[in-house]
């Protein structure tokens, strides 16, 4: 029970994993971390990092934006989070109390959160450090559930309603048994916002509105220029956060990144998850003496959607025939990211190590799809009536990016080498994004996924009646599966029945599932305790990290 | 003079009508609904038909231009789709970076462009003239961007170090916001000056095989003289209009610039709106280069008639 739901803006996500599009696990890859427990940690100085995507705005219930939720991690709280430090092992989730000190689950609906107390809301106005209380938490659930336009409301649709029965206590009543509610309750969009700051504000739009009792304090916003955060010096954490300060510099042009980072001016890999490109390493390692490193696998993974309803696609042969012909080995060696390093993924990302199965403990009939075979490929066609090939229409968009119009390109040529023509049809972004991604397409689309961290959200391709359900899915054993996993609160039997849902997809093939790269998480040699991971909690990783000069 | 001034800009007038027709109509035949894009991001209506009433994209496109024409006149040019900010507003706030960039880069050009288009004339197939004719040769096919980029990342790489590529306020440090615009502005008028000084050098090469130019020689005058003064002058006059579509192409170029370069003008703000359709925004910045065009031309076609009377006639 460790996996956290993210919420990105999706749009902006897939963009960025255009870039990033495969990788893997690594956990504890060639470039680990080197633990810093033993190290005193100092106070003081200002963490600079850099974002090439400035907030939408900064109401963290009215957008998904992960531009929005990276500043935010900084200023606010939520009852548990998901636990931070070079010890712990990107990809995993581990999750602890934040403003929650204790928690129950009594019977399979309702859990009990006990607060901890002296918890100061950041000394601005309209709060000026009064106390947090359950109330406090009670009013923000209501709000996030409530609040017409909240996008991130799925993350905790399984709530039926939130009492605050005292100060210090917050009961959480949820309509049917989700095993994932905790790590829901981590995600960051679940924020605790103050009634005072929306009553005076009208919404939490505005920056002046950001109050939280997070480890730092929003000082100013220079819109398209930077964010700057001040220490929090009455924080309930005590002795943290170290730091006196963090800039989030808003630059959108990676090359100006890059350069920036070699010249000092970031304290952090200067790409989304505080990563380099694979491709600069060597620039990096040459420029930056002992500079700091981990890789691990991004989210982010390309995949095909097919109208399995309609010929071709109604023959699973056929849809085998595509993912033997996806060279999944050549998509990474040709990715400046990745170089080579990364993972093929399963229905749930390999990112997520503790629920993505090992492609090794998939049945025979799944596992060999991952294995290129054009000939094997030409058989399952012939077999299913294809004795000559066929042609397919295929969207995707170039708003992915250059390196994923490079990984589209290898897939092309690859299947045609099975005799499979392809009738490439770009589409504008915009258009795609708001189309295909929903089912308007033709035959096939290849596309990205990924941006959240909670595996139980890469089901909603498969379940009926999700907008998001591109291939239209209805299988009633995979639905029944999906749904036993979340009645399951052992999360050994959860493993396995996401095991088996996996083991029974990769054989269906309803989607086809890319790669994803193997990124390297990079800090300055200066900076300690600090890991990198998926998710955007930018500010539980910068909370535990100190400066070192 | 004064007839010929109110005469263009009289002209100018069905000009902006007209810019302002496909300036509101372009953004609408791009692909890709807003309503759709604004319903996937989920927090903006219930539905598609509730979404267009909100945003007034229900009503036929001819009314919607007429009510956007309408608020023009009254100094408004409507508010950001997604973000409900006034576009003037963000506008107000940005122009002035964007102009900052053109204007130096156009300096640059200008600086950069002519005294070696007279140079280069002046010792026309000379070493110097081919040296010369390469360079800018070279200046107009190697794109800007990719000179910015090259200029940002090897003296990282060399050197460990990068122009600024944090944005500071002029009342913050004045020296420091003046020295972050000079390298992207100096790469930015490359492309510019490169054609400027082909020109200068062609049209002051014509100039100089004129009848009055060999009297100017015959009477014994000074070369500086000749070049400068008797010559230069008329050289001048069609790189002058050349000069006002170069502002145009500047202001183009400056949308690639401030996103390296980190500067928060107009160019970022129009990319995003033009990414997610946020047709008020692409209308206002649109509508704000073509007056900028449009005025600067006019400037130009004045010191033009200034510079040579019988235009005005």
């Amino acid at each position: 029970m460790d996996q956290s739901a993210s919420s990105l803006t999706r749009r902006d996500m897939l963009k960025l994993g255009g870039a990033a599009l495969a990788a893997t696990t690594a956990g504890i890859g060639p470039l680990a971390a080197q633990p810093a427990a033993a190290q005193t940690p100092k106070r003081g100085g200002t963490f600079r990092l850099r974002s090439h995507v400035p907030p939408v705005h900064f109401d963290p219930q009215q957008t998904i934006a992960f531009s929005t939720m990276i500043p935010l991690s900084l200023a606010y709280s939520r009852l548990v989070k998901v636990k931070a430090g070079s010890a712990v092992v990107p990809g995993t989730q581990p999750i602890e109390g934040d403003l929650a000190e204790s928690w129950e689950r009594q019977g399979d609906n309702i859990y009990v959160f006990k607060l901890k107390k002296g918890v100061r809301w950041h000394n601005k106005a309209p709060l000026n450090g009064r106390e947090l209380t359950a109330e406090d938490v009670r009013y923000s659930y209501d709000r996030f559930l409530t609040i017409k336009g909240n996008a991130n409301k799925y993350i905790l649709e399984m709530v039926d309603k939130v009492e605050a029965p005292d100060r210090y206590t917050v009961k959480f009543t949820l309509r049917e048994p989700n095993a994932w509610f905790v790590d829901r309750l981590a995600s960051t969009s679940t924020w605790v916002i103050a009634k005072e700051c929306v009553d005076q504000y009208g919404d939490l739009k505005k920056p002046e509105s950001v109050v939280g009792t997070g480890p730092w304090m929003l000082k100013s916003y220079e819109p398209n220029v930077r964010i700057s955060f001040v220490r929090n010096p009455s924080y309930f954490v005590p002795g943290l956060p170290y730091a006196d300060g963090v800039e989030i510099i808003l630059s959108q042009d990676p090359a100006a990144g890059f350069a920036a980072f070699l010249s000092g001016e970031f304290d952090f890999g200067p790409e989304y998850g505080m990563v380099i490109r694979r491709s600069d390493l060597d620039i990096a390692l040459r420029r930056v003496k002992g500079l700091g490193m981990r890789d691990y696998i991004v989210v982010f993974g390309g995949y095909t959607a097919m109208k399995i309803d309609q010929e071709p696609f109604k023959d699973v042969r056929v849809r085998r025939a595509f993912a033997m012909t996806d060279n999944w080995r050549e998509v990474l060696e040709t990715n400046a990211w990745s170089q080579g390093k990364g993972a093929p993924n399963p229905l749930i990302p390999a990112a997520l190590k503790d629920w993505s199965i090992p492609i090794d403990q998939l049945p025979a009939e799944g596992r060999k799809l991952y294995e290129f075979d054009p000939a094997g490929a030409k058989r399952l066609l012939a077999e299913a009536g294809h004795p000559n090939g066929l042609k397919v229409p295929i969207e995707t968009t170039p708003g992915y990016g250059p390196d994923w119009m490079d990984a589209v390109q290898v897939a092309l040529r690859n299947w045609k080498s099975a005799g499979i023509e392809v009738d490439l049809k770009l589409k504008e972004y915009g258009a795609f994004v708001s189309s295909a991604l929903f089912g308007k397409f033709e035959k096939m689309i290849l596309t990205l996924r990924g941006g959240t961290t909670d595996p139980d959200t890469y089901f909603t391709l498969f379940l009926p009646g999700e907008p998001l359900n591109s291939s239209g899915v209805n299988d009633p054993k995979l639905t029944e599966m999906i749904k036993l996993q979340r009645r399951t609160f052992d999360d050994k039997k959860r493993r396995e029945i996401l095991y088996d849902i996996q083991r029974y997809a990769s054989q269906q093939v309803y989607y086809g599932f890319g790669v994803s790269v193997s990124a390297v998480g990079a800090w300055m040699p200066y900076v300690k305790n600090f890991g990198p991971n998926i998710g955007h909690d930018y500010g539980g990783r910068l909370m535990v990290a100190w400066l070192d000069k | 003079m004064k007839r010929y001034v109110f005469r263009r800009l009289f002209v100018a007038i069905p000009s902006l009508l007209i810019a302002s027709l496909i300036v509101f109509s372009l953004p609408r035949l791009l692909p890709g609904d807003v309503v759709q894009l604004m319903l996937e991001e989920k927090a903006y209506g219930k539905d598609l038909d509730d979404l267009r009433v909100k945003l007034g994209l229900n009503r036929p496109m001819y009314i919607q231009y007429v009510e956007w024409l309408g608020q023009i006149l009254r100094g408004d040019l409507g508010q950001s789709l997604w973000t409900s900010r006034p576009v003037l507003e963000e506008l107000t706030r940005r122009l002035p970076v964007s102009l900052e960039l053109g204007v130096l880069a156009l300096f640059f050009a200008i600086v950069i462009a002519v005294p070696i288009g007279v140079l280069a004339a002046v010792r026309q197939d000379s070493p110097a003239d081919y040296a010369m004719r390469s360079m800018a040769i070279l200046g107009l096919s190697v794109p800007g961007f990719w000179i910015a980029t090259l200029a940002i990342l090897l003296p990282a790489i060399w050197w460990g170090w990068s122009p600024p590529i944090q944005f500071t306020a002029f009342s913050a440090n004045p020296w420091a916001h003046v020295a972050q615009f000079l390298l992207p502005a100096f790469i930015l008028g490359i492309a510019s000056a490169a054609a400027i000084m082909r020109l200068t050098r062609g049209t002051l090469l014509e100039v100089l095989r004129q009848d009055y130019v060999r009297t100017a020689w015959s009477k014994g005058l000074r070369e500086r003289v000749v070049v400068l003064k008797h010559s230069l002058k008329n050289a001048l006059i069609p790189v002058i209009t050349v000069l006002g579509i170069q502002v145009a192409q500047i202001l183009g170029g400056t949308v690639i610039f401030e996103s390296i370069f980190g500067l928060p003008g107009m160019g970022r703000f129009l990319f995003d709106a033009i990414n997610q359709r946020d047709y008020p925004v692409i209308q206002g910045v649109n509508l704000l280069i073509v007056t900028v065009v449009v005025v600067t031309n006019l400037v130009v076609d004045a010191f033009y008639a200034f510079l040579d009377p019988r235009i005005r006639y």
